[in-house]
C-alpha cells in the first residue's frame, strides 16, 4: 500500500499480491476496525488475538481500507476522510460534503475513491496529497467500493439503483452499469477476478464478470447480506439480520455452511494466509474469528462500540 | 406508555418526502433491560407470542397472520381504536431460547421517528431467581438525509425507542413484580 502517487503498473501490483500471499500468515496481520458509535478505530493484532490500541476517530467512522503502511477511514457525520500510519497516527485528512461512506484504495496509482451516498458520485482523491482530484457519476446511493485484484476495475454498489457501476481504472470514463439484485451494499472481488455483490433487499449475492458486465449467477444467502470476503476457495458473506456468515464454494457456487457469529455482523475480511476470516459484530462490539478451513468460530476480540469495518480492513503482512 | 405515546404524537412534524429505503449514515442501537420476580417461562408465556403485543401499554390492538413462524406479520394499532399503525414482520423465533426478532416494515416517522428498524426481545433466567428481560433495537433516524430537523435526528430516534422499551418493561414490572 502506497500513500504517494506512483506509476506502478497493475501487473506489478498483482505480483506484489502474489508475494504477499506466498509470505502469508496471520502473524503480522492487523485489523483496523471502525467503531462507529464510539468514534474510534480498534487496532487488532490478529496473530495475538488481542486489541493493540484504540484510537479516537471523530465523526462516526464507518468506511475503512487498510494496507501495510497504514489505513484510511471515512467519517460520514463529519464528512472527513483520514489517513493514518500503521500505528494509528493521523498523517493527513480531507474534508468532503454530501454523504461519504465507502472507500477503496487504488494502490498502484496512489488514489483512493470514496462513495457519496447522497449525491450519486464517487470522489477521486490523491492518496499522497489528500486532495480531491475529481468526481465520478454513479447510480443512486453508492455504498461499497472495491478495486479488482489486477488493478483494472473500480466498482461501486449503487444501493438505490439496484446496480453496480464498473469503472475502468485506467480511463475513469463513464461506467458500465450492471443490474444486480435488490439494494446492493457491500461487494468484493474474488481472487479469480469475479465480483460478488451482496444484495440486502433480495438476500442474495450477484456474481458477475466485471469485464463483460455479465451476471454469471445469483446465489441465495442469509438475511441482509452486508459484506463479502474470500479465503481458501470460498466466499464468506456476513448476514446482518441472521447473525451468521454464509460460506459459498467458489468453484461450484454451492452453499457450504452458515456459521453463527455475533449480532449484526457487518464488515468482513480475510487474513493474508486465508486461514482466518474476521467479521465485525456491530451490536455485540466484538469481531468473530472464523477458521476458514474448519468453518468454525475460534475466538472473539472485543472492540469499541458499534464496529462497522466497512471495507478491506485487514492489513496483510507483505501488503 | 401513555406518556411515551403522548410525547411521540406531540412530536408530529411536517411530512417528509417518502424515502422509505434511504437512511442516514449512522445506525443507532438501544438496549433496555429489566429484572422481574417471575420465572422466565411465566414471562415468556406472557410476551413470547408475536401475535399478541397487548402486554405493551401503548398497544391498543394486534392483528396479524402466520403465528410465530418466520415471516409472520402483525399490525399494531397504537393508543386507541383508529390510532396510528405499525406493521412488523418476524424474522427469528426461538421458543427454547425465549427470544424473537422482528423488524418494522411500515411506520410513519411521526409515530416512531426511525427507519430500518429491527428489534429483539429476549427473556433470560436471572441469577438468584426470577428473570431478566432484554429488549434491543437497531435503527436509523427518521430523517434519511443530512441536517435532520431536531425531532428526526439521532437523539430523537434513540429517545423514542428507549421510551417505548422502557414503558413496555415497566408494565412487566407492574405485572410480575421486581425480584
Amino acid at each position: 500500500m502506497r500513500w504517494s502517487t506512483g506509476s506502478v503498473r497493475p501487473e506489478a501490483l498483482a505480483l506484489g499480491l502474489a508475494c504477499a500471499l506466498a509470505a502469508g500468515g496471520a502473524a503480522g496481520d492487523v485489523a483496523y476496525v471502525t467503531n462507529q458509535n464510539s468514534d474510534e478505530v480498534s487496532i487488532l493484532d490478529l496473530g495475538a488475538g488481542m486489541e493493540r490500541a484504540r484510537i479516537p476517530v471523530p465523526g462516526k467512522p464507518a468506511g475503512v481500507v487498510a494496507g501495510a503502511e497504514g489505513f484510511f477511514t471515512v467519517s460520514p457525520d463529519s464528512k472527513t476522510v483520514r489517513r493514518f500510519d500503521a500505528a494509528g497516527a493521523e498523517t493527513g485528512r480531507v474534508n468532503l460534503d454530501g454523504g461519504p461512506i465507502g472507500i477503496a484504495h487504488d494502490a498502484a496509482r496512489g488514489r483512493i475513491f470514496v462513495s457519496d451516498w447522497y449525491n450519486a458520485r464517487l470522489w477521486v482523491i490523491d492518496a499522497g496529497a489528500m486532495e480531491v482530484t475529481g468526481t465520478l457519476e454513479t447510480g443512486a446511493a453508492p455504498a461499497g467500493l472495491a478495486v479488482s485484484p489486477d488493478g483494472r476495475w473500480l466498482v461501486s454498489a449503487d444501493k438505490e439503483a439496484d446496480r453496480v457501476s464498473v469503472f475502468d481504472l485506467e480511463t475513469l470514463g463513464a461506467p458500465r452499469a450492471v443490474a444486480v439484485g435488490t439494494r446492493p451494499f457491500g461487494l468484493g472481488f474474488a481472487p479469480d477476478g469475479r465480483l460478488f455483490v451482496g444484495n440486502v433487499g433480495s438476500n442474495d449475492v450477484s456474481v458477475l464478470d466485471p469485464a463483460s458486465g455479465r451476471v454469471l449467477a445469483t446465489v441465495p444467502v442469509g438475511e441482509r447480506p452486508y459484506g463479502v470476503a474470500f479465503a481458501r476457495g470460498r466466499a464468506f458473506v456476513s448476514n446482518q439480520y441472521a447473525d451468521t456468515v454464509s460460506v459459498i464454494d467458489l468453484a461450484t457456487l454451492a452453499p457450504v455452511a452458515e456459521i453463527a457469529v455475533g449480532e449484526y455482523p457487518e464488515g468482513i475480511d480475510a487474513t493474508g494466509d486465508g486461514g482466518t476470516v474476521v467479521v465485525a459484530n456491530w451490536f455485540s462490539n466484538t469481531v468473530s474469528l472464523i477458521d476458514s478451513d474448519r468453518l468454525v468460530v475460534t475466538g472473539e476480540i472485543a472492540t469499541g462500540d458499534g464496529p462497522r469495518a466497512f471495507g478491506r480492513f485487514i492489513a496483510k503482512q507483505g501488503d | 406508555m401513555r406518556m411515551g405515546r403522548r410525547a411521540a404524537l406531540a412530536g408530529l412534524v411536517a411530512l417528509l418526502p417518502a424515502m422509505a429505503l434511504a437512511h442516514g449514515p449512522t445506525r443507532q442501537k438501544v438496549t433496555v433491560t429489566t429484572e422481574l420476580a417471575a420465572e422466565p417461562a411465566e414471562v415468556w408465556a406472557a410476551i413470547g407470542n408475536f401475535q399478541d403485543f397487548g402486554w405493551h401499554p401503548a398497544v391498543h390492538a394486534t392483528s396479524g397472520a402466520g403465528g410465530n413462524e418466520i415471516d409472520a406479520t402483525r399490525v399494531l394499532t397504537v393508543g386507541e381504536a383508529g390510532g396510528p399503525t405499525i406493521a412488523e414482520v418476524l424474522y427469528k423465533y426461538d421458543a427454547d431460547k425465549m427470544t424473537y426478532s422482528y423488524r418494522i416494515t411500515e411506520v410513519a416517522v411521526e409515530v416512531l421517528p426511525v427507519t430500518n428498524y429491527s428489534s429483539h426481545l429476549t427473556v433470560k433466567p436471572r441469577e438468584g431467581g426470577g428473570s431478566l428481560v432484554e429488549w434491543r433495537g437497531a435503527f436509523y433516524r427518521g430523517y434519511p438525509n443530512n441536517d435532520p430537523p431536531p425531532e428526526l435526528n439521532d437523539e430523537a430516534a434513540i429517545a423514542a425507542v428507549t421510551a417505548v422499551y422502557q414503558a413496555g418493561l415497566d408494565a412487566l414490572v407492574d405485572r410480575f413484580g421486581a425480584p
